[in-house]
């Protein structure tokens, strides 16, 4: 569990083709603070998030991972302590059953058979998911393969959770149980999503981007309360809110 | 996310998961290929015993046979083309039955047919008995390198995705194309093999940034120990083996028919 901070400053990230994804983004989450990072397509949200983990590297800027700037030195350190759910979970399971793509970070983090066993168990636990253990990944439902993408993030004991899309392509039922789920954990929290609802329910901070900059840092039903500000940054407010009066 | 096709380790049983030890499965196999290929091109009664390991592994396994059949069957065209020029080039007579002349190509081509699904049964009862992931596992155990398992394994995982995405594409097409059955022009179909590439990139990038932020350092961690128990896989390795043995060096069916008939 964490007790540090994650920081973001003066971030710029462009890709290959001149596209400036980010253009000096900042912020920073506190300890344990559930954040939500919304924005239209193309407002820089997935590409944030893979400048956390230093999947892709930025042009200039900091991200500071309780007192531990990332770098080629530090990157394996930080992606120890980041847990990264990506939007596809056919992507993050690629071994051949539940348990080895569970086990497989545990592993990767040189833990011995015992004490993998212990993470595996207890990480499915977690999601509800202790059943699947032996099945193999590419026969669960949807809402399985979230359920069991998010216990091979947890099985590392991650300080910040970091989510693209969470709630993508599950159904209500589903999306429901990943509310609850995601509302159980203690860890610093940043979940990307278009789903606002989603970021209502879990999320008491918002940040939304666009073009690349923070548009608005605060608190979430105030922003999404904020018709103009979402309207600008090309966003709706959430169902919910929707039917009420302003 | 609903899986297309067939599946190849559902079948529960003594050969099966917490069975017979994946190695010994791999021996055995590769020791009844041997067998079967190392016969002369003109025998095929010395070949009929052999018929009974996949049999009897399809008994003991619980396999359905016309599932095992079905899947051998798949394989027959290709049987059938490997030996359809034999009985062109090889006219030489062997032997009269009523009659009928019988030359050297017709025999090789029953006999080539006839090892050729006796050897693509055993591969499949391999795979309808066992686990990808064990099969691998027992792969690699036996010295296969490390990156090849792992590829199998990508493959294995991934092959159902990249089929699925294929059929999108194709129904995306049939969509938007003239006619009730649309036919794909090689055009289309070279655009379409391209594009399906360049998603099998991306994905293949995706899954590895996934790999990346795990801790993956190149090597690719298993925790599934193999325990070969030579009180059930030796037993397993040594039968078998005497019997392909026996079956090699004995014409088992001459002598039984020559017992029958008291000669």
């Amino acid at each position: 569990m964490s007790h540090h901070f994650l920081e973001v400053r003066d971030l710029w990230v462009a890709y290959p083709d001149g596209t400036e994804a980010l253009r000096g983004l900042s912020f920073r989450l506190e300890h344990g603070e559930a954040v939500g990072l919304v924005g239209a397509n193309g407002a820089g949200k997935s590409t944030t998030l893979l400048a956390l983990a230093g999947l892709i590297n930025p042009c200039r800027g900091s991200v500071n991972l309780g007192g531990t700037v990332l770098s080629k030195q530090t990157v394996g350190e930080i992606r120890r302590r980041i847990g990264f759910l990506f939007q596809d979970p056919d992507d993050q399971l690629f071994m051949p059953t539940v348990f080895d793509d569970v086990a497989f970070g545990p592993l990767n983090q040189g833990l011995t058979a015992e004490e993998v066993e212990e993470r595996v168990r207890t990480a499915l636990e977690q999601v509800g998911a202790r059943h699947l253990a032996e099945r193999p990944a590419h026969r669960l439902s949807g809402g399985e393969k979230r359920s069991v993408a998010i216990a091979t993030v947890l099985s590392m004991i991650p300080d910040v959770l970091i989510m693209d899309e969470p709630s993508a392509s599950l159904d209500p039922r589903g999306r429901r149980l990943l509310i609850g789920l995601l509302k159980s954990f203690t860890h610093t929290r940043l979940v990307a999503t278009h789903d606002l609802d989603l970021v209502l329910e879990v999320c008491p901070r918002t940040i939304v981007l666009s073009g690349g900059r923070v548009e608005a840092d605060g608190e979430t039903a105030r922003i999404f309360q904020d018709r103009t500000l979402l309207e600008r940054c090309g966003l709706e407010p959430p169902l919910c809110l929707q039917g009420m009066p302003r | 996310m609903p899986t297309s096709g067939c599946s190849l380790d559902e079948n529960p049983g003594f050969f099966s998961r917490g069975g017979v030890d994946p190695r010994a499965k791999w021996l055995v196999t590769f020791a009844f290929l041997l067998v079967v290929t190392s016969f002369g091109k003109y025998e095929i009664s010395r070949l009929t015993p052999l018929v009974l390991y996949p049999v009897s592994l399809t008994a003991v396994s619980c396999v359905p046979v016309t599932k095992l059949l079905r899947r051998v069957l798949v394989a027959l065209p290709f049987v059938l083309f490997v030996g359809l020029f034999n009985p062109l080039f090889d006219r030489e007579i062997l032997f009269k039955v009523w009659g009928l002349s019988i030359s050297g190509g017709w025999i090789s081509f029953v006999s080539i047919t006839f090892r050729s699904l006796l050897a693509v049964a055993a591969a499949v009862v391999l795979a309808m008995t066992t686990p990808f992931d064990r099969l691998c596992i027992g792969l690699e155990k036996m010295g296969v390198p490390r990156v090849l398992v792992t590829q199998l394994q990508f493959l294995y995982r991934y092959l159902s995705l990249l089929q699925e995405e294929a059929v999108r594409m194709v129904r995306a097409h049939a969509l938007r194309a003239r006619g009730n059955r649309p036919k794909i022009r090689v055009s289309s179909a070279a655009s379409m093999i391209g594009f399906l590439l360049l998603r099998s990139l991306d994905r293949a990038t995706r899954i590895y940034r996934s790999m990346l932020v795990r801790g993956f350092d190149g090597e690719v961690r298993l925790m599934k120990p193999l325990r070969f128990a030579w009180s059930r896989d030796g037993i397993f390795v040594g039968f078998w083996a005497l019997y392909f043995l026996t079956v090699r060096f004995v014409d088992v069916p001459g002598r039984l028919f020559g017992w029958v008939l008291g000669r």
